[in-house]
């Protein structure tokens, strides 16, 4: 647990990040640097991308599943690991 | 359809035949009250079976039909229609034969039921009786019908006429009826009646033989004639009649609101797979019951979830318990670790793809600022990316050789390993893009807890691996044959392994135990892959151990770490030569007869035989199968030799570098040193040979890194880079898949170099010759190369 905390912390820390979340699958967020509405939203609408990203994948090979979904816009890039229990969004800044 | 509604408002049609508007009328009275259902309804009422009502004699009773159950209460079912006084209600001549066409409506309703008139038939008012009789069947009691059936059959004549007075009674009647009576609960059944035959007529079949047979052949024959003849023939005439529909009555009832739900799904591929995987599967048990599903056992994945936006109630402990769940999974774990990777890609992308040599893409933004302030940002983007111009002008002038130069990528370095210095690094033997670094003190004088970490080039600001030791590291290396395993020596002799695998701090196997292990700190080891020819074992790899006790050791792994003595260093008498006039010294007192040994290299082709460097400056070749005596000793250096290499390529050749601010280049078949390479004024504590060429090395002295290349210069380094201020470079380390150099300082970083612009790699064998000037300014060596195939000297000759 302890290391899991680290490695979270970790990961806030770094370069360029602007926020870490963890929702549970009822959008419950778990652990986030945002505040509650933002996060919210973000989990909400990841969810269904997701959701939907992980019913293409498999509806082209029904023994594939999504394992990373990465967005870059022009802003932020959104990094999602999805499961089945839980959603972790981190959203960062690229470089430069 | 226009049935008894049509009896209400007297419709013009039927006001010709006027009579039989009042009987519908009437007929709406009562089979109005009752529901008739269509297979009744279907039925035409000709039955001439004389059971005809008397409407009106029903009526004369002054009274409709009434309707009494068991106890003799009046059940009458109440008139729906309320004709209008004033109408006239013509003579009903003849009857109406209901047909009942009932609501072809299908609607159920108690009005779908139509009479209609036939003209001029004795119609029966077998509908009637018919309606009636169906209707008094749909009544809850049997006895009631027939009591009622029995009174019909009573007065069988024809309905005569039906006074208008009748319904005037009728309606006076209902008048005295209470509000009991009104409120009263009427139940209505409907049923079905039974089939009823209009027209039946059996076929009858005759015997040939019989005495009819002529007479049924004969008339058989007549009327297929008349069959035949009727298409044109004036005695058969077609006509057409109309008939005319009753009018339809609506009848609304209100009833509860029947709920409709409309569930809609999206069937997928992948959604069929997995249903029909479930059934092959056992159902996981989600202790949580957290998904509702709808249905389904255990598939949490089918497309129901997606359309379920599931928000389920629960207790504020069991979120709490979940989440705690979740964040301790070993999936979230995971999820974590590649986030991180990842993340670290995007940190890390231009100097990432430097290291593995990708040509960098221009950013279009720099691209304009180049033409602005060109200097200042040629700088910056040297670091990532590779400037077009160059490469065009690299193409286009070929003659032009950009000098080589090191660029610094990045470092490998984070809060655990500030304060430490680095003392040794090694490349994984199987995965180049692991590294393994140890750290220790320093300063001989100031020892604490040492450190050995697994970086990857993956993640270069958090080590994979963090291995905590009890001194500090001074050596260690990677295992060939098991590449999980990892030696480590340290400052006090010990020698300990671990195994990179797990993720924990403990050690595989320690040398505490050993009755026979070093009392100085391990400077070097090495897992060297041995030939066992005599044995025919094939290579066996074994771990070679040099400390400043003296003794070369090879350890071996079984329960415990053991070792034996490969060789102990004794010392040499340094060859003084005795000044004249002086008195023979006593000989020294010793501590100890054994040497430190500092440093050790096996032979690259053949692995019985090691160099290894002594603290008194001293190298000695030694070879495994003889543990008395050295075979050579390389006396040049004056200081302690930190490190000697063999050249990968020619391997007569070995570097070796020493306190002394030197290094020398030796061949072993010569006791003096070939060539001295003295650039600075600093010890030089290490020295590398590039795994790609045969002429160039590394060197790394306190305040610099150097790269030197034989081919071009001997005299000084083709490029270096300088460190900070405050910061001391320890240890080199070359990588093998590309080009570049990375380089440990003793404030714990680990910086990564790269190479850029260095001489085509050859590795072509470096033959150096004997003859050489003894000149300090102009030290020239004439040397050849030794052509490849199908070069020529001359062409080579040209090239340099």
């Amino acid at each position: 647990m302890a290391e899991v905390e680290e490695t979270l912390k970790r990961i806030q820390a770094h370069r360029g990040v602007v926020a870490t979340i963890v929702v549970n699958a009822e959008g419950i967020p778990i652990r986030t640097t945002l505040d509650n509405s933002t996060t919210v939203q973000y989990a909400g609408l990841l969810h269904q991308l997701t959701m939907k990203a992980r019913s293409t994948v498999r509806d082209i090979d029904p023994q594939n599943d999504l394992t990373f979904l990465r967005i870059r816009s022009k802003k932020h890039e959104i990094m999602v690991a999805p499961d089945k229990e839980y959603l972790l969004i981190v959203i960062q800044n690229p470089c430069e | 359809m226009q049935g008894p509604g049509g009896g209400r408002r007297p419709p013009p049609v039927r006001q010709g035949s006027g009579a039989s508007s009042g009987s519908q009328r009437r007929a709406s009275i009562l089979s109005g009250i009752y529901a008739n259902k269509a297979a009744s309804c279907r039925s035409p009422s000709t039955t001439s079976d004389g059971k005809a009502v008397d409407r009106a004699s029903l009526v004369g009773n002054k009274y409709a039909t009434r309707v009494f159950d068991d106890e003799g209460k009046d059940v009458t079912p109440r008139p729906l229609f309320r004709s209008d006084p004033n109408t006239v209600v013509p003579r009903q001549g003849k009857l109406l034969a209901s047909s009942a066409y009932f609501g072809a409506t299908g609607s159920g309703f108690l009005s779908s039921f139509s009479m209609h008139q036939t003209s001029g038939v004795n119609g029966s008012l077998g509908s009637f009786s018919r309606t009636y009789g169906s209707s008094s069947s749909s009544l809850s009691n049997a006895s009631t019908t027939e009591s009622v059936l029995d009174e019909i059959r009573k007065r069988s004549h024809l309905l005569t006429s039906y006074n208008f007075s009748d319904v005037q009674v009728r309606q006076e009647e209902i008048k005295e009826w209470t509000k009991e009576d009104l409120d009263r609960r009427v139940d209505i059944y409907l049923t079905e009646t039974e089939t009823i035959w209009i027209l039946d007529m059996p076929s009858v079949v005759v015997s040939v033989e019989s005495e009819d047979a002529g007479r049924v052949l004969e008339r058989n024959r007549i009327y297929v004639d008349i069959c035949k003849n009727r298409p044109g023939n004036d005695r058969f005439v077609e006509k057409m009649m109309q008939t005319i529909n009753g009018a339809a009555k609506n009848k609304e009832v209100q009833c509860d609101k029947i709920i409709m739900e409309d569930k809609g799904m999206l069937v997928t591929s992948w959604d069929l797979y997995d249903s029909f995987n479930v059934s092959e599967i056992e159902p996981v048990s989600k202790a949580e019951g957290s998904r509702a599903t709808t249905g389904k056992s255990s598939s949490t994945t089918s497309s129901l979830m997606i359309s379920e936006s599931a928000v389920l109630a629960r207790i504020h402990e069991e979120e709490e318990c979940h989440s705690e769940a979740i964040l301790t999974s070993e999936n979230f774990q995971q999820n974590l670790f590649f986030m991180e990777r990842i993340l670290m890609e995007n940190i890390f992308q231009p100097k990432l793809a430097a290291y593995r040599q990708f040509p960098v893409l221009i950013v279009k933004e720099a691209e304009q600022e180049e033409h602005d302030k060109e200097k200042k940002d040629k700088e910056e983007q040297k670091n990532a990316f590779v400037d077009p111009s160059i490469l065009s002008d690299l193409n286009k002038t070929p003659e032009e050789i950009v000098p080589p130069r090191l660029e610094r990528l990045w470092s490998y370095i984070c809060d655990l390993t500030n304060g430490h210095s680095v003392s040794s690094m090694a490349w994984s033997k199987v995965n180049p893009d692991l590294l393994a670094v140890g750290y220790g003190a320093f300063d001989c004088k100031e020892q604490k807890k040492g450190l050995a970490c697994c970086w990857s080039l993956k993640n270069p600001m958090w080590p994979e691996r963090i291995f905590r030791c009890e001194h500090g590291v001074t050596a260690l290396d990677f295992s060939m044959a098991s590449p999980n395993l990892l030696a480590v020596g340290m400052y006090d002799g010990s020698v300990t392994i671990y195994n990179v695998q797990s993720c924990n701090d403990a050690a595989l196997l320690d040398s505490s135990e050993s009755s026979n292990k070093h009392t100085g700190p391990v400077w070097q080891m090495r897992w060297v892959e041995q030939d066992r020819s005599a044995t025919g074992d094939g290579k066996k790899e074994r771990l070679i151990c040099i400390s400043a006790d003296g003794r070369i050791t090879e350890w071996f792994i079984q329960k415990r770490l053991d070792c034996i003595d490969l060789m102990k260093i004794n010392r040499t008498e340094s060859e003084k030569k005795k000044l004249p006039g002086e008195k023979e010294r006593k000989r020294e007192a010793l501590i100890s007869r054994l040497a430190p040994g500092m440093c050790f290299d096996f032979h690259p082709k053949d692995t019985n035989f090691y160099l290894a460097g002594t603290e008194e400056g001293h190298i000695h070749k030694c070879s495994c199968s003889c543990n008395e005596q050295f075979l050579e000793t390389y006396r040049g250096h004056k200081g302690p030799v930190y490190k000697v290499a063999w050249n990968p390529f020619s391997t007569d050749m070995f570097l070796s570098c020493s306190a002394d601010w030197s290094i020398i280049l030796w061949h072993q078949d010569s006791q003096t040193p070939i060539l001295t390479f003295s650039s600075s004024t600093a010890f030089v504590h290490d020295v590398m040979w590039s795994p790609k060429s045969a002429c160039i090395f590394a060197a790394v002295n306190e305040s610099r890194v150097e790269i030197w290349d034989l081919s071009a210069s001997i005299l000084n380094p083709v490029t270096s880079c300088f460190a900070n201020p405050r910061v001391k470079f320890t240890s080199v380390l070359i990588a093998k898949n590309t080009d570049c150099l990375l380089v440990g300082d003793s404030k714990g970083e680990v910086s990564v170099f790269e190479l850029q612009n260095l001489a085509a790699p050859n590795n072509n064998k470096v033959r150096f010759t004997r003859t050489r000037w003894w000149s300090s300014e102009a030290c020239m060596l004439v040397w050849y190369f030794i052509p490849p195939k199908g070069a020529s000297v001359k062409d080579l000759a040209n090239r340099y």
